[in-house]
């Protein structure tokens, strides 16, 4: 067994730890990756405490995954033992909102497998998982320096949090604000990366975003005219109707075949924000929300033709929203059920850059 | 004078990648995602002064003079 995957609900973090334990009791897991939600105080600690020698990094949440369950309060664990992964090294990054340079960190990570050249030279085994704690807003810009620093893929997601809960990410038995929790992990037998985001063009009509705040996350001006004037025209509608369309027509950078989805926040002093910056010069098209459900079976279908040791699923809290709203919880749910699976809701998604309404999907071969 | 900031790009990806397909290909995103429409940019394409220092800012954050 190379990985194990399970879901815990216990009275507090040392509960939770002493039944992890349980769970594992034949297990001797290298690093331990877990979701949970932001009502339990300290979850780092208690399982540090219960692993020692174990590499561990986590994220709160406002809601968990795993395998074919979705749960609010609990904790999922993914425990992956040498069987799926070889090696792991683990850096936080912190006060991400000072934009630090990652050069430095990068080539100290790169230095423990051995170089940037060993990396690349087994390219197919070394991947990156990169957890945001989501409140400095920074992510755009640390994906950005990170893909400059490093051609190593990272995959990974924001964390989120319970109604009134802290928003937090967990490494070394520590809980991090305004961090960024970076994990290279050498596999056994290699990974594959898939982004799903259910949305599909809606106009082939490009429009350049020629006034924007990238760091605000504030867009101004399509080809040189008032966003909110051009993109009611793309969609045939008024001008005072568009926050209407926010959520079912988001905005996407269209990059060969991919398509990375930026979202709508609210019309804001003479702009409208956006769940992630987009920098001037950009080319974006408006895009229309498809279905979850149907969109991500054909995306794991098509990306995963055979039985992996384990599945991490970092979906967009408004994909846990839409599919709760339109009761599709349970066959969501059905599609990670066929793999061992870890997931939780999201507050922005990291794929080369910063992406919304997506789910970015790591899968441990 | 056109078609240079097709070159330019070309010469960030072919040099960034070293011939690693999927480096080249990640490249290309995140050019696109830095806010350089790759594909828009053809042999034809005017050169445009804007666009070419942008090319060459992100050529030096690579590491890469253009």
């Amino acid at each position: 067994m190379a990985i194990k995957t399970f879901s815990i609900k216990g009275a507090d973090s040392r509960d939770v730890a002493r039944q992890a334990r349980e769970a594992l009791a034949d297990f001797q897991p290298k690093l331990l990756l877990f979701f949970a939600s932001s009502v339990y105080e300290g979850p780092a600690a208690a399982l540090s405490e219960a692993f020692p020698g174990c590499e561990i990094i986590g994220s709160s949440s406002h809601s968990e995954y795993c395998n074919a369950g979705y749960t609010s309060g609990s904790v999922s664990i993914m425990a992956m033992d040498a069987g799926s992964l070889e090696d792991v090294y683990v850096q936080v990054v912190e006060n991400i909102g000072a934009e630090p340079d990652l050069r430095e960190v990068m080539n100290t990570m790169h230095g423990h497998f051995g170089g940037a050249d060993e990396i690349l030279s087994n390219f197919e085994r070394y991947v990156g998982i990169v957890l945001f704690e989501s409140s400095a807003k920074a992510e755009e810009v640390f994906m950005d320096r990170l893909g400059t620093a490093t051609d190593l893929l990272f995959v990974g997601g924001s964390s989120s949090a319970a109604d009134g809960g802290q928003s937090l990410v967990y490494a070394n038995g520590r809980s991090y604000t305004s961090a960024a929790v970076l994990a290279i992990l050498k596999t056994a037998n290699g990974y594959g990366v898939l982004k799903t985001q259910s949305a599909h063009i809606f106009s082939e009509r490009k429009l350049a975003v020629t006034k924007s705040n990238l760091r605000n996350r504030t867009l101004y001006e399509f080809d040189h005219r008032p966003c909110g004037e051009v993109y009611a025209e793309v969609l045939g509608v008024g001008e005072n109707e568009i926050q209407n369309y926010f959520v079912c027509n988001p905005l996407g950078v269209v990059a060969g075949d991919e398509i990375f989805v930026r979202t709508f926040n609210q019309i804001q002093d003479g702009g409208i924000t956006l769940h992630c910056g987009l920098p001037e010069g950009t080319e974006i098209n408006v895009l229309k929300i498809g279905d979850i459900v149907d969109d991500t079976r054909k995306a794991l279908d098509e990306a995963i033709p055979y039985q992996p040791a384990g599945v991490i699923n970092f979906n967009c809290l408004y994909r846990t929203l839409e599919i709760l709203d339109k009761n599709q919880v349970e066959p969501y749910c059905a599609l990670f059920g066929r793999y061992p699976s870890i997931g939780f809701s999201t507050n922005g998604e990291a794929f080369y850059g910063h992406i919304n309404e997506t789910s970015t999907i790591l899968v441990i071969k | 004078m056109a078609g240079q900031i097709q070159r330019m790009i070309q010469t960030v990806i072919t040099q960034k990648a070293k011939g690693n397909t999927v480096i080249a290909n990640s490249i290309r995103t995140k050019m696109y995602l830095k806010g350089v429409a790759v594909d828009k940019f053809t042999a034809a394409s005017p050169d445009d002064p804007a666009v070419m220092q942008k090319v060459r800012e992100i050529a030096k954050e690579f590491g890469i003079i253009v």
